[in-house]
Order: C-alpha cells, then structure tokens, then sequence
C-alpha cells in the first residue's frame, strides 16, 4: 500500500463506505426539518420567511462534522452523504446548500402555514385510500395552527365532546 | 474501601446506589468532616482520585455540590463523596492541600463555577482566558451559553528563582502539536523548575451539552473532543448515560465497541511511537511506525466511514453493523501489521540513538505518579498496576484475555516499551473479538432518562481513563457533563518529570505522556476580534 501519492495532481478515490460532503436531492426534500432536529453541531437550518411564503434548507457543509444523522432520519431519502471529501475554497459561500421550497397556504385563513407543499403532497400519499374519508382529511389539511384550533372547537361543540374544556 | 468506609462515616450520611459496586453518599451539613473522609479514602492503598464534579444545583437544592469520585482500583468500588456549599458563602475545604492530584479540579471548579477551595496552594486562574472578567461563573445556570464578557487581560505566572532564565516552550511551538505554554526555569542547560498555562483551546462542550443538545447529539460532540481518541470519549459517554438510564446493550453492540476501541489504541499508539522516533531525530522509523499506522487508518475508514471521527455510537448500542466482507479486511490487514510492527520495533529499538536519548530520562517515580493521580502508559511505566479494562471492565472486556504491561523505570523508554507491548495485546484482543463476535441486535431501545438519574463511567482510551459523569435533567436534557480525560492528569506530572533534566529533553519529555491538550480543555470560549467579542452565531452571514 504505497503512501506518498500524486495527489492532488492525480484524483483520490475515496472507499465506497465513506462518509463525505452531505448533498440535498432538492427534488426529493419535502422541507420537513428532520435533518435540521437531528443535526448536532447545526450544521443543517431550517429558516421560515413567512412573509413571502418560503422555507429554506440551509446546509452549511463548512460546519458539518458528517456524522450522516441527517442521512438517518430523512424521511424521503433526500439527503445522502457523498464520498467526496474536497471542500477547500476560497468563497465561503460554496459551502453553503439552500433548497428553497414553497409554504402551504391556510385553506381557512389565506395565511402561509408551517408546512410545504411538499410535506402536504407527502401526507397526503400517505394516508392509505378507502380507510379514512379522503376529502374530508384533504380538506382540512393545509390549515394553519390558528384556524385547526378553532376547526377542533368548533366540531367538539358540534357533537358535544367539550367535557375538557 | 466501600465496606470501611460505611463502618467508619456511615451512620451521618445519605446514601444513594447508582450501580453494582458504585455507591454516592452525600454530606448535608457537616463540611468539616469531609476533609477527614477525603484523607481516610486516599490512605487506601489502591485508591485514586477518579473525578471531581461541580454542579450549581441552586435550582433543586439551595447550594452547589462538590463531588469527589474515588475508584478501589483492587475492588473495582466506585465511591463519590458529594458536599453541599451554600450559596451565599461557596468555600469548602481544599483536598489539594493534602493530594496534589486535586489540584487542577479545584482550580477549574473556582473557575467555573466560582466555589472556592479553602487552602488551594495556587490560586490562580486555570480554564477561563486571561481577559475574563472576575466574578462571572460560565458554568452557573444563570450564564448564558452564548454569552462572552470581557475583562482586562492579565495573569499572574510564577516567578523564576534567583540566578535562572526563562526559556518558553509555546502556546505555539514547533515541538507541540496543540498550544500549551511551558515556561521553563532553566540554569545553563538544566530545568530547574516549570510553571504552565494552558487551556487555550476551549469550546464550552459541557456548557453546549447543557445548552442545546439531546441525549444523542452529545454523542458526537463527544467523540469531537480528542482528535485521537474521540471513540473512547463517546463510548464512554453513551456508558454513563446508559448507566444512569438503566439501558441493556445488545452484546453484539458490546464486540463492536471494543473491536474500534481497541483499533484506536493501535492507531494512537503507533502515532506516538512515530512522534517519540521524530523527536530523538530517528524519522526513517517514524516515517516506518506511520507507514504501518496507515493500514490502521485505513481499515477504519472501511469499518466506518472516516479515519477518525467513526461517528457509531448512540445511547443503546451501535448505528451501524459490522458486515462480513469487513471481517476479511481486518483479518488481512492485522496480518499484515504483526509483521511489520515487529520489524519496526526490533528496528527502532536496535538504535542506540534512540535508547539513550530516552533512557533515564524524564523519569516520574511512583510515589510522584500516585500523588498526582496519572493513569494510563504513564501510570504503568512508573509501576502503577492500573487499566480500567481490567479493573472496571466495560463493554466485552470482562471475557477477553489480555495481559496490562508494567515498568517500574518511570523513564521515557518505559513509556515506550508500554505502548509497545500494548500495541500487541490491542491486536491480540482484535483476533478475539473477531472470533467470538456474536450475531444479533445492534442497539437498545429505552424511553425516557429520569430527572436526576445519575452516571459515571469510564473508558481506557490510549493515554488513560477518560471519566465522563452524568446528570440527567428534566425533558431529556443533560444538566450536568463532566468530562476528565486522561491527559488531565499526566499533564501535572510533567513538570515533575522535566525537572534536572536538559532542555534538549524537554520536548521528547513533554511529548513523552502523549499530551492531548484539546481533550484537556473542553469548557469555554470566546472569540475576539480587533478587541472586541463578538458571539458566532449560525445563519447571520449565510442566509441572506
């Protein structure tokens, strides 16, 4: 096993078990924030602007210490660790992976909520078809917190649960 | 020692088990009987200091609490002594007056926790940056983790006697890897004494801990602790949380964890034999011992994805299994180091260049090892039979058979001929892990930690025990981290051992403990520019 190599004039192979440079498919994420719940050092932010109605997926890869919990608990496999190791640079912004996703609207208020359009498309293929009334969960589901709890009051005065009130 | 303890001081104290041979009594009003508890254990003749903890407990009971853990190293009993200083008159009596080897714990408890050491032969600051204002505590609840003050920047060091030089060896130094600051006292040619700062490397990890992790982020800030031994630190941190949580590990968890421990022996210790060679001038064999280290590197990064940082352990177990074509790598490559390491050794060894530079050199004797409470090579070179994996053993150690090896030179070469015969014993337990690996689950599954649960373990990592000690608080958050690591200890001892020596020896000397100073360091920092603090803060700056 020779140790002196031509590198970095020649390419390096990393083994295929490596953990490198984590990558955001941003077609796959759905902007749930697992990664950035799991993150240790916080290398991976989740940045809501909910004026204009955008999540941003901030992965600062400069920060990272790859230890792959992102790569773990991802629901939609969307963040993978790369064998890539080379991340020297001279922009630190080269470090930095946004993917940047639209916020639901609120079907009852207008407002954006604290879920992507994603995250609905992905609970809603989910649920399985035939056991729950799916329009009646497609409805109500892009609501804002604001208007689920009045949604919940209103239908626990319908039908008389209020006993914990 | 637990048995005679309990007879003699026994009826005034409360008792609380945490384990099977662990045991925390704690003392509620009476502090001048800790002084007499503390010297009764310390006489034991297998006893040491294990750890010493302080906790601002303000919020549960009125006071903070200072607890010496002390370890029957014939027993394997662990016993901790916790004493309640109220909080509008934080002094307890100092053990440094008596056991030097609690000298550095009661520095960094006045530190940071501002509880002081009534008696404490130095005063002076240990942990926190000369700039740091007086009077504010990092490690008391009430400080915000992200909070910097400054101060006026000043330090006392010691002065030299009469008739001597100062000669500085770092914070920055071509002979350290890490900055430290050594000033010897030297007259001519001869150190006739030394005075040290260091800590110039803090990243506030038990604050962090406290501040913003869970249970299993911890892990691998943990293991970011030591750039060599990082799995030591996590593996004994998962213990103590494991511990304290009551968690069963799957016994194939158990294999894996010993089978990387000991892989990280192998590569830290071929790593300073490397260093020893390059410090006496010998680099062919340096360049040899790092040839070989490779393989170890390498192997590692097969196993689990990264040369260092191994990123496998969680609370419960291990994230990641072992496969089978993996086995065959680490058969292959063991085979091939035996070989090779035997070469190198016989070859390095032959050099009298090498003997002479480091026989008789830096020599600690055992009484000076005992006083200060070393551990690990350093321990063993002057004779201390100590090794937790034998005498408190932890993950498969208990099963597989291994042999601790013992000098009685205390000499730079002792050292040597430890870690050499160490390396072997490290390959030899490899084979038997590999052989008697069993199949099954990789990780446990537990719920929540209880408020107030305790734990303290401790890991063999290359240099000696990293002790990690645990206090669980309220919605699965850490409330108190201790962290000793093994270097915390040896590095006391060098100004003994640098002491009539050559400064010309200084290096190989300092270098000799293997010193790991970021491992040391692991409490505060403050960043500074132009004279100003300014707090890092994640996102300003990225996220526009």
């Amino acid at each position: 096993m020779p140790v002196t190599k031509a590198y970095p004039f020649e390419p390096e192979e990393a083994p295929p078990e490596y953990r490198g440079i984590p990558r955001i498919d941003p077609v796959l994420c759905i902007g749930c924030g697992a990664c950035a719940n799991a993150c240790p050092p916080n290398a991976v932010l989740r940045i809501d602007d909910p004026q204009n109605g955008t999540r941003r997926i901030v992965l600062d890869v400069g920060r990272c210490i790859r230890c792959a919990r992102c790569e773990e608990v991802c629901p939609t496999g969307a963040v993978r660790l790369t064998t890539e190791f080379e991340a020297a640079t001279d922009d630190r912004d080269d470090h930095v992976e946004v993917v940047e996703l639209r916020l639901a609207r609120c079907r009852g208020c207008g407002k954006y909520t604290h879920y992507t359009e994603r995250q609905v498309e992905k609970v809603l293929s989910l649920i399985p078809r035939g056991i729950l009334d799916f329009d009646r969960v497609r409805e109500k589901l892009p609501l804002c917190s604001e208007c689920k709890l009045k949604l919940t009051v209103l239908n626990a005065t319908k039908f008389g649960e209020v006993d914990g009130l | 020692m637990i048995a005679e303890f309990e007879a003699r001081f026994g009826p005034i104290l409360e008792k609380r088990i945490l384990g099977e041979k662990k045991v925390l009594y704690t003392i509620m009003a009476r502090p001048e009987d800790f002084q007499d508890m503390v010297r009764f254990l310390l006489a034991g003749q297998n006893v040491r200091l294990f750890t010493m903890v302080g906790t601002d407990e303000r919020a549960v009971e009125d006071a903070f609490s200072i607890t010496y853990w002390f370890a029957d190293t014939s027993r394997g009993e662990i016993l901790g002594v916790r004493l309640y200083v109220p909080e509008d008159r934080p002094v307890f009596p100092s053990v440094a007056q008596f056991h030097r080897g609690a000298l550095w714990f009661e520095r960094e408890v006045q530190d940071l926790l501002g509880v002081e050491a009534d008696g404490l032969p130095d005063r002076r600051r240990l942990i926190l940056p000369d700039d740091w204002p007086e009077g504010v505590y990092p490690l008391r609840e009430d400080f915000k983790y992200s909070e910097s003050p400054l101060g006026e920047k000043r330090y006392p060091y010691v002065r030299p006697p009469e008739g001597t030089s100062v000669h500085a060896i770092g914070p920055y130094h071509i002979a350290l890897d890490e900055p430290a600051h050594f000033r010897l006292f030297v007259r001519g040619e001869e150190i006739v004494g030394v005075d040290y700062r260091g800590f110039y490397s803090h990243r506030g990890i038990e604050k962090l801990a406290r501040g913003r992790l869970n249970y299993n982020q911890v892990c691998f800030i943990a293991e970011r602790i030591c750039g060599i031994c990082g799995f030591c630190h996590s593996t004994a941190y998962a213990q103590a949380i494991e511990e304290a949580a009551g968690v069963e590990v799957p016994e194939r968890a158990e294999y894996i964890r010993t089978l990387l421990l000991e892989l990280e022996r192998l590569h830290s210790h071929l790593l300073w034999i490397g260093v020893a060679a390059h410090l006496v001038g010998f680099d062919t064999a340096f360049m040899e011992v790092w040839r070989i280290r490779e393989r170890v590197m390498w192997l590692a990064e097969r196993l689990t994805g990264n040369r260092k940082t191994y990123g496998l352990v969680v609370v419960g177990g291990v994230r990641r299994d072992l496969l089978d074509y993996r086995r065959e790598l680490v058969e292959r490559e063991l085979n091939a180091m035996k070989r090779e390491f035997n070469d190198v050794v016989e070859f390095l060894l032959s050099s009298s260049g090498f003997i002479k530079r480091c026989e008789g050199v830096g020599v600690l004797s055992k009484e000076k090892a005992r006083a200060w409470d070393a551990c690990g090579p350093v321990a063993r070179a002057s004779g201390v039979d100590y090794d937790v994996r034998r005498d408190f053993p932890y993950a498969e150690y208990g099963d597989l058979s291994f042999e601790v090896p013992v000098e009685k030179a205390g000499d730079v070469l002792a050292r040597a001929t430890v870690r050499i015969e160490e390396v072997r014993q490290s390959i030899s337990l490899i084979e038997q892990v590999l052989d008697a690996m069993p199949g099954g689950g990789i990780l446990a599954d537990f719920g929540d930690i209880p408020e107030g649960a305790e734990g303290i373990s401790a890991v063999e990592a290359p240099r000696g025990e990293n002790v990690h000690y645990i206090l669980a608080g309220d919605r699965n958050a850490i409330y108190r981290w201790r962290v000793k690591a093994a270097t915390y200890n040896n590095l006391q001892t060098v100004p003994d051992m640098l002491v009539g020596y050559t400064i010309a020896d200084a290096p190989l000397i300092i270098a000799s403990i293997d010193p790991c100073y970021s491992c040391t360091e692991r409490v505060q920092v403050v960043d500074i520019e132009s004279g100003k603090s300014r707090v890092v803060r994640l996102g300003v700056g990225i996220c526009r």
